[in-house]
Formats: structure tokens, sequence, C-alpha cells
């Protein structure tokens, strides 16, 4: 018995190891996909939430006696010998020169937390790590825990009614230096901090980080700006889009003959959905940009000539590329939509003597009204999380002023504008400190990520929702 | 003893003929080819008013392409043409000065499948009438509580009138696009197989309502079912390949067959 | 009962409506399909000027970002085809039917994420980390598919009551957190092998023995982040059709004696084969154009390398980086344009063939009267 069932397995996996485990092969595919977007999604939400927690800030002495304190960012393997070196960000770049230092852990002699470091975000040096000594208004000085709790209370009120005064600061290894309570923005001594005072400075620091504007180079700061851009150009894209695309689904799908060339057609524009956007960019750079762009600088604002109006890439331009790109995507999602619809529907009405018009506006158009949404939904996750169009038609990396202001006529539509994408692209790869950016441009991918994801999400939902709509219909 | 399908000679196939203040709808040699195909060959029958005529014939045999010819359903295909005429109280339905919308509240009709529009009960029967013309409230009230009362649906939706109508039964769906038509007042009521996809209980409602809205209407009724037809209709047309076999009293075609043709089918000897 | 009276007034104004609806409507929709067309024309004319030029320095420049561009994409190419079409294969016919409802729109999510996203990823965390581990990185390759291998072996063994409770239907889920463990295992062992055989250093060993350089940004990395992308459109597109060959086949199959693995072979794929094509051809137009990732990951220098461990320039990269700066009417304008141009068919034709195989084989299907 025991050898039957020993032979029989042995036989088996002999004779049928190819049957028995490609399969697990195939459903590794399945679970290594998985496991890479999984891996991707986590690194963004860690690393990219992460940044707004209060890290705890370390005092280090050296074994040369140095002194000196920072936060910990990360530690790696010495090139070429053994133990490891660990990355320190310190700050304090108008001092020392450098806002980073590695260290050999083998040259750390002691490491301490001491409650009374603290972090001043400043400008225009950035970051200062160290102690305060002193807070001087007038002829009042505080001194210790007092200048502190002064300071926290300043930086309470509106930057307008903040009084003048200077903060005695000392650095870890006991420089001084002077510093206008005009120059600081926070403060925060994260060492002194409970868990729930660090998660209020967290929420704090995640809204500064989506209500701000980016400061010192795009290292610091927030991306307002370019949350504003993205939505502002979407919005655009899609108010140009959706009519577009719905008339041209309603004449290919309700007025067209059906016959060869509607269908070549409809090839067609579906095979648009996977024409590079890259191309699209060429397209609007070319004919938008130089074109009409330049024919309008000709036409209207020649005295400003040389310097181009609408002759160069701007919000008007961008969206315009952009509703072009997505211009299949909404003409086959409404399509798909027109075509779900019963003949009997477009019968009924128009057997009650509705003319073409009243059929389709009254019943027609209404039934396809949630594909049409998905369509626009599923256009804008398309157009905000695209990038390399924008580069030729009117992104900036920092543009000085909104499109929208209180500036007759309020929406200028020739500026150029931020972009979330192409914030990011342009912080990680051509900023000055990608070290110190590479937080924020984490930040910034996981916002990008979780806009485009609800939005698609929502485009599912709401087919799905139709889906089960129509099946209840028969 | 069979005649054969392509005669040109029609006095084989005798048409009865209505004195003019009786005929509502009137056929006179149309041909109808869909996509090249020939539907309908040089059909000539006329239709008596508030009377039920029972169009009749295989599947493939042009009854429901008839029926929808006499609505102008075909301007929606382009690949459709025709021949000959139709008359609709002695105007030419394909005159150009006529107003096809007009033509087809005139000229209701009701589908195979019921196919009530995706809102309320209430909005279904407004339809027609809100395309027509803009009615007071109290007016348009007591047109739709008619239309549903003639339709014998009053009863089942009076308290739910602003239910959807996806919700209703395939009977009860059925009276209301029935309903739905008559609210526009239409002089002739064309049903397209109103019964195939219903029930037994269903089907017997709405036969007992065609046979009572012919004293308001003209009505023409395809079906595929025999029996159905004998029940209630006045007169009966026998299709074969889109051609007209036998037109005649409905008593005399089932009992009495002139041609072996329809005795064959009617006894089901022949599909 | 009597009817209520209604008059029927004349309408000339309806009518009057729908005409100019109609009118409006067909204009609209053809004025849209020409604005699409436009973006041929214009790619064309403005690449009419380099004809005077003559073309072989238009080659020479193009050349490279050609070569980098079929680089980029065949390196994306190996790295999605085997994943994707394995994912396929499980989700189509082995997986439970209620897990492949959560899967599959998870997987296609996939393909949502922006590719400056993974470009970023990529090129400033994925190619350091790379670049310092380079004998682990290559050594997943290997143990990965090992390891789920292992994981079958072990399942054929185990007790039918473990076996149960980790069906095979389920196992795209399960085996998750075994290869979790899996690479989490390669990474610790992989540095002593690398030090006790490899010398320490394997970069250092493929340029001394090899001659080969190592670039951060190369095209490995360029594959794993542009496979990353182009695997959930290859794998829904083939997905679909290896689930709409009608199981009557292979049962049918099954049931003349042929294995699970030959059914599948010899009957599911050659009977899907074309859509599977059709979907390999989409993840190759995708991978030819896609901007972003290879403009982050790829380095971007114009060399003719074969080299898996050297950086490209594709021609969507270029054109990202050079249009900008590039005078209008110059000839760097006009050769990216005509790279453009080239893109464009290129993806067109790619796609409507992909396009016109799938409808012919949906045709196919429906004279088998199999379900789709």
């Amino acid at each position: 018995m025991n050898d039957r069932s020993a032979s029989a397995s042995s036989r088996r996996l002999h004779f049928d190891w190819l049957n028995s485990l490609w399969p697990w092969l195939c459903a590794a595919s399945v679970a290594l996909s998985l496991l890479m977007l999984g891996a991707l999604l986590t690194l963004l939400v860690v690393r990219g939430l992460g940044h707004f927690w209060p890290a705890n800030l370390e005092q280090v002495t050296l074994n040369s006696g140095e002194t000196f304190a920072g936060q910990t960012v990360r530690e790696v393997a010495l090139p070429q010998q053994e133990g490891d070196e660990r990355l320190y960000f310190t700050g304090n770049q108008d001092i020392d020169g450098a806002r980073w230092r590695w260290v050999a852990i083998e040259e750390i002699a002691e490491r301490s937390h001491p409650v009374d470091l603290i972090r001043l975000e400043r400008t225009p040096w950035g970051d200062f790590i160290g102690r305060l000594a002193a807070i001087e208004q007038a002829d009042q000085r505080w001194e210790g825990e007092a200048a502190w709790r002064h300071l926290t209370t300043l930086l309470a009120l509106p930057i307008n009614q903040r009084p003048d005064s200077q903060l005695l600061l000392s650095t870890a290894n006991g420089q001084t230096l002077r510093l206008p309570l005009t120059n600081v923005l926070s403060a925060q001594a994260p060492n002194a901090m409970a868990w729930w005072q660090k998660t209020h400075a967290w929420g704090e620091g995640v809204w500064r980080f989506l209500s701000e504007g980016p400061r010192a180079a795009n290292t610091g700061g927030g991306v307002w700006p370019a949350i504003f851009g993205t939505v502002l150009m979407v919005i655009l894209m899609s108010v140009m889009v959706t009519p577009f695309g719905v008339l041209a689904a309603i004449y290919l799908n309700e007025i067209a003959h059906q016959g060869r060339l509607t269908r070549f057609v409809r090839i067609g524009v579906r095979n648009l959905a996977g024409v590079p956007s890259i191309v699209y960019g060429v397209f609007g750079l070319g004919v938008f940009v130089y074109g009409i762009g330049g024919s309008i600088d000709e036409w209207f604002f020649s005295d400003t000539l040389p310097s181009p109006t609408f002759g160069t890439g701007g919000l008007l331009w961008a969206s315009l590329t952009l509703a072009l790109l997505t211009l299949p995507v909404v003409i086959v999602a409404t399509e798909e939509g027109l075509a779900r619809i019963p003949e009997a529907q477009r019968e009924g009405a128009v057997a009650l003597g509705a003319t073409r018009l009243e059929m389709l506006t009254r019943i027609v158009l209404p039934m396809a009204a949630p594909a049409m949404l998905t369509g626009v939904i599923l256009a804008i996750a398309r157009a905000a999380g695209e990038v390399a169009p924008l580069m030729l038609v009117g992104v900036a990396k920092l543009a000085p002023q909104m499109p929208v202001d209180g500036e007759f006529p309020y929406l200028h539509l020739e500026r150029k504008f931020m972009h979330l994408g192409y914030h990011l692209f342009d912080t990680a790869f051509h900023g000055e400190d990608v070290q110190a950016a590479i937080p924020l441009v984490y930040a910034t991918a996981l916002l990008l990520v979780l806009i485009v994801l609800v939005l698609n999400l929502t485009a599912i939902f709401l087919r799905h929702y139709l889906r089960r709509q129509r099946g209840s219909e028969c | 003893m069979l005649a054969p399908l392509h005669s040109t000679n029609t006095s084989q196939a005798p048409v009865t003929h209505f004195a003019d203040d009786r005929c509502c709808l009137s056929i006179d040699r149309f041909s109808l080819a869909y996509a090249g195909k020939t539907a309908l060959r040089d059909l000539t029958l006329s239709v008596p008013r508030h009377r039920v005529t029972a169009f009749i014939g295989p599947s493939g045999c042009g009854k429901s392409t008839l029926l929808r010819a006499i609505n102008r359903l075909h301007d929606l295909n382009e690949s459709v043409a025709h021949s000959g005429h139709i008359a609709l109280e002695g105007h030419d339905i394909h005159d150009p000065q006529m107003n096809v919308t007009e033509l087809r509240r005139r000229v209701g009709m009701v589908f195979q499948t019921p196919n009530p529009f995706p809102m309320s009960i209430y909005e279904n029967v407004a339809f027609g009438l809100r395309l027509q013309q803009r009615l007071p409230k109290r007016k348009r009230d007591d047109i739709i509580e008619w239309a549903l009362t003639s339709a014998a649906l009053w009863d089942e939706v009076k308290d739910r009138l602003h239910r959807s109508a996806w919700q209703l039964s395939g009977g009860q769906q059925q009276r209301l696009v029935i309903a739905r038509t008559l609210a526009v007042q239409p002089d002739v009521l064309l049903l397209d197989e109103p019964a195939s996809a219903l029930d037994p209980i269903s089907t017997l409602k709405i036969e007992e309502l065609i046979r009572n809205l012919k004293s308001q209407l003209t009505l023409v009724l395809v079906t595929h079912n025999m029996q159905q037809a004998a029940r209630v209709s006045d007169y009966t047309a026998f299709l074969h390949q889109g051609e007209l076999v036998e037109y005649g009293p409905t008593d005399q075609v089932f009992t009495n067959p002139r041609l072996q043709r329809t005795e064959n089918y009617i006894t089901g000897r022949v599909t | 009962m009597i009817p209520p009276r209604l008059t029927t007034p004349r309408q000339p104004l309806r009518l009057l409506k729908d005409r100019v609806a109609t009118g409006l409507i067909t204009a609209g929709g053809i004025g849209v399909l020409l604005a699409i067309l436009a973006i041929g024309i214009f790619l064309v004319w403005e690449t009419l000027p380099l004809l005077a030029i003559g073309d072989t320095l238009a080659l020479a420049k193009l050349s490279p970002l050609a070569w980098g561009t079929l680089k980029a994409a065949l390196a994306a190419l190996l790295f999605a085809i085997p994943i994707a079409l394995g994912a396929a294969i499980y989700s189509a016919l082995f997986m439970s039917a209620r897990l492949r409802t959560r899967i599959k729109p998870t997987l296609e999510m996939m393909e949502a994420i922006p590719g400056v996203v993974v470009g970023f990823i990529a090129g400033l965390i994925l190619a350091p980390w790379v670049e310092r581990h380079l004998a682990s990185a290559l050594a997943l390759i290997i143990w990965l598919p090992l390891s789920a291998g292992l994981a079958g072996l072990a399942w054929q063994l185990t007790k039918a009551r473990l076996r149960r409770r980790l069906p095979l239907s389920w196992a795209g889920l399960w085996l998750v957190p075994w290869l979790a463990l899996m690479v989490a295992l390669a990474l610790w062992i992989t540095p002593w092998i690398e030090q006790q055989w490899l010398g320490g250093d394997l970069r250092q060993l493929l340029d001394q023995r090899f001659g080969m350089d190592y670039a951060t940004r190369n095209a490995m990395i360029v594959g794993i982040a542009m496979g990353f992308a182009v695997i959930p459109s290859i794998y829904s597109l083939a997905e679909d059709a290896l689930s709409d060959v009608p199981t009557t086949l292979i049962e049918g199959a099954q049931a003349l004696g042929a294995s699970r693995w030959q059914a599948l072979w010899r009957v599911a794929l050659t009977a899907a084969g074309p859509g599977i094509f059709s979907a390999v051809m989409i993840g190759a137009g995708r991978a030819v154009g896609e901007t972003m990732i290879v403009l982050m990951a790829s380095g971007n220098t114009a060399l003719f390398s074969a080299s898996p461990f050297e950086g490209m320039r594709s021609m969507a990269a270029a054109i990202a980086i050079e249009l900008p700066e590039a005078a209008p009417g110059g000839l760097t304008y006009h050769l990216l344009i005509l790279a453009a141009l080239v893109l464009f068919i290129f993806t067109f034709l790619v796609n409507t063939l992909a396009e016109v195989v799938r409808q012919r084989l949906r045709r196919r299907y429906r004279h088998m009267g199999g379900t789709s």
C-alpha cells in the first residue's frame, strides 16, 4: 500500500511534470503582476505620506569629537569596503554649505534625541536644525522654554500681524546666528511631541502640501498651483471634448449611412486611441501653436511681436490638444452606449410621431447619458495623467501668474500653467537638489495616482451600474 | 390546382374591395425591396374602417414589412425602395406634401416586444401628447386617464402612475404601449404580433382589448397565430413570399378558403 | 367612453428644427472626423520639405533614434509578453469566476497609472537600486519562475485537505505572499553568492571579463518599467480572446484524450491565436509610442548598442526634448516631425491590423456558435 502510493506519486512527478507545472507558472504571472502593482502603490503611499510625519531629530557625536544634528534618511553599504554609511539631512545650508551629510556608522560615537532640538522652515536658505536660544522683540527678551512658547504664539498669528522680532539660534556644534521672524515659515520640536501632536502636525503638513505653492526651487512647499492648473486644463478640455465627441458619435451611429465607409471610419477612430500621445503634441505645436496661434498674433497682437502672445504654448492650446487626444475615448464610449439602446425604443418613439431630433433628445440621449459620462470620466483620467504632449504645448515648471485672476478677462487662456505630472517630472529630473525633492515627488506621484485611480474607479462603477440596469430591463 | 407564384394575372388572387366610404387604408400595386431583395410584390388590398383586419402567413412572408410600410418606418432605413401606392383616407402617404410625423400620429403602431420608454407610466402615455402640443395639465390628465382606461390598464396602475414603466409585467407593458398610442388618437392602429411575447392570460386580455377598440378605430393585426386571427379579426389576408394569396372575411377564409394553398397553411400542412 | 377632443395644429417648426439639427449633427460629426484626419495630413505636409533636402542626412540622424525605439519596445515586450500571456491563460482557464471579476479590473487598473509616475519610480528608485544590487536583480529573473514551479511541486506533494484550502483556482492570489517571501529570500542570499563566486561585484566582473559598460538607466530598466505599463493592455485583450474560445472546444479535446496542456496548446491557443496576436500588436504599439517612461528611465543617450545594460534614446523621447527648442521650419523641426509621422503610421497600421484580426476572429466564433 505504502509502496504503491509512493510509486504512483513518483510516476506522476516523473511523467506529468510539464502538465502539472505550467499552470503554476501562469498563476505566478498573475501573482507577480499583483505583487508589482501592490509594491508600487505601497511605496507611493508609505513614502508619499510618510514625508509629512515629523521625524525625530538626532544629535550625533563623531569619534573625532565633532557634533551635528539632523534627520536620518537611509543607510547604504559602503562602496568597496565593509560596513554601512548613513545619510543625514542636516539643513543649515547657510552655515555648513550643504544640507546632506554621509557618515560611516563606524565613526559615530554617540547618538541622542534631545528634546530641545528644533527644526525651522525658513526662507531663503531652507531648513534650520538646531536650538532656539532666545527671542528679542524691541527691548523684551525671552529665553529657553519661554522663547519656544513665545515663538509658537507668534507663528499662530497671520503673517502681517507678526511683530518685528529676532530669533537667536545656535546649531548643534555651537555656532550662532540671528534670524528675523519674517523669514520663518514654521517651527517644530519633533522630539518633544507626543504621537497625537505629531498626527496633528502630519495633517497640517498634508494640508499645506495641497494648499501652498512650491518654494525653494520646488524642493519645499506644496503643489497647489499644479493642482489648480491640472484641474483647470482638464475642465476646459472636457468642455471642448464632450460636445464634439458626442456629436461625432451620434453622427456615426444614428445618422451616417451604415456602410463600408462608416465601418472604416469607426475602426480608424478606435485606432486613434492607440496613437502615441506625443504625436498629438506635435500636431498641437505645429497647428495650434505655430499655425493658429501665430496667425492670431499677427492679426490681433502685432504690437507685442516678436514676443508671442498666443503663438507660444498656453492653456488654450494644451486643452485643445488634449481634447483631440481624448476625442476617440469619448466617441467610442458614447457609441457603445448608443449601440446598446434597443432599436425598439427608437421605433417606439418614431411610431408615436416623433421627429428624429425629438427621438434623440427625449429617448436616446437620456438613455445613453451614463455611457457618455463614463467616456468623459475616462477621458479626464487619461488627460490628467498625460504629460508628454503638454511638454510641447504649454506647460511650465513654474508659472509666475495663475491662469485665473482678478484682472480682465479673468481667465487667461494664453498663459502657461503648471501641471501635476509635469511638475513631478521636472522636480525629479531637473531640480537642483533631487535628494531634497524626492519626498515631495513621492507625494505628488501619490496625489496624481489617486486622482487618476479614483476617476477610473468611478467610470468602472458607472459602467457596472449601467450594465446591471440594462440587464433588469428584459 | 396551385396558382403559379409569379403570376401577373391578379384575377387569381381576388381582392375584397370596399366602397370609398368604408375604406380606411387602400394599398394599390405596392412593392417593396430591401437592399435589392424583393420583400413585397405587387400587393393590392383595402382595409375597412372600424374593423379588425388580420395579416397571416408563414414567417418571412412580408406581413410585418407591410405593416411597417404603412407607418413609413422604412424611412429610417435608406436601403429600402418601393413602388405603388398606399393611401390613408384617400391621401397617398408617400406624397411629398405628406407630413410624416403627422402620418405616424394618425397611424399608431404596437410592436412584438413591449417597448415602454425608461420613464414613469404617466410620462410614457404623455410622450406622444407632449410632442404634439402644449396642453393644460387638467386636459392632459383627462386624456391619459381615458387612454389608460381604453387600454384596460387604468384600474391596475392608477395608484402608481409615477412609478417606472419597466416595473410592469409584460402584458401590462404591452397594454401601456397601446395606451400610449391611443393617447395621440390615431385613426389606425397597427399591431405587429402584439401577444407573441406574452403568457396566455395576457394574450387573452390583449385580444379582448382589440375587439373592444374597433368601435374607436381601425385595427390591423399581424399574427402567426391562426386561432388568434380567427378569434379577433373580421377580415383576413393571407400572404406568402411577399404576395397576397387570399383576402376575404375571416369566416370565409378559415372555413372555406378559395385556394388550396391557403387551406394547406391554415390546416398546418404547409409552413 | 368618448375620447376628449384633441385638436392637432400644423407644426412646421418641429420639422424645421429636425432638419436643422440633423444638418448640424452631420456637419459637426464630419467636422470632427476631418479634424482627426487633419493629424495625418499635417504630419505628411510638414515632412515634405525633407524630400528637397535629400534623405541621407535624415537617415543618419534618425536611425539611432529608430534603433532606440525598437530596443526599448523589444525590451518591454520581452518582459511583458510572458507575464501578460501567462496571466491571461491562467485567468481565462483556471481562475475561479469570483476571483476573476475582481482580478481583471485590478490588473486593467494598472494601465491607468500615469507613465510619468512609472518613469519616476523606474528612473530614480529602481535604477539606482538595480545598479547597487545587479546580481540580485538578475538572480530574481531566474529565481521567480523557479519558485513558482517549486510552489507547484510542493502543492502536488501536500495532503488533499491543504490542497482544498489552497486550490489552484485561487493560486493567483495566494501565491502573492509566497512570491514576496521568495523575493526576500533571494535578496538575502544573493549578496553572499556574489561574494563567494563572482568576486564581490558583478558589475566589475562584467566590465573586466566582457567589456560591458553599465549605465544606471539602461534598456533593462526601461524594459521592466515599460513592460509594467504594457502588461495590462496585452493581458486584457489576450484574456478576452481566450475566454471567448467556446468551452466546448477545450472540453471536446480533453474528451478525446488530450491532456490539459495539449488541450491548451493545440486547441485554445490555436483558436485564440489571432486574438493573442492582436493583443501583442496593440502592446507593441503602446511600447513604441510611450514617451515619459523612456524619457525618464533610459538615460537618453543616442547609442547604437545592443547591450541590455546601456541606455538609448527613442523617437518619442527625442521629440519631447528637442521639438520645443527646434526653430519652426528648420531641419531638426522637420526631422522630428518625420519621426512623429513614422510613429503615427506605425501605430496606426499595427492597431488596424489588430482590430481587423480581432473582428474576423469574433465573426468566426459566432459561426461556431460559441458564447461571445
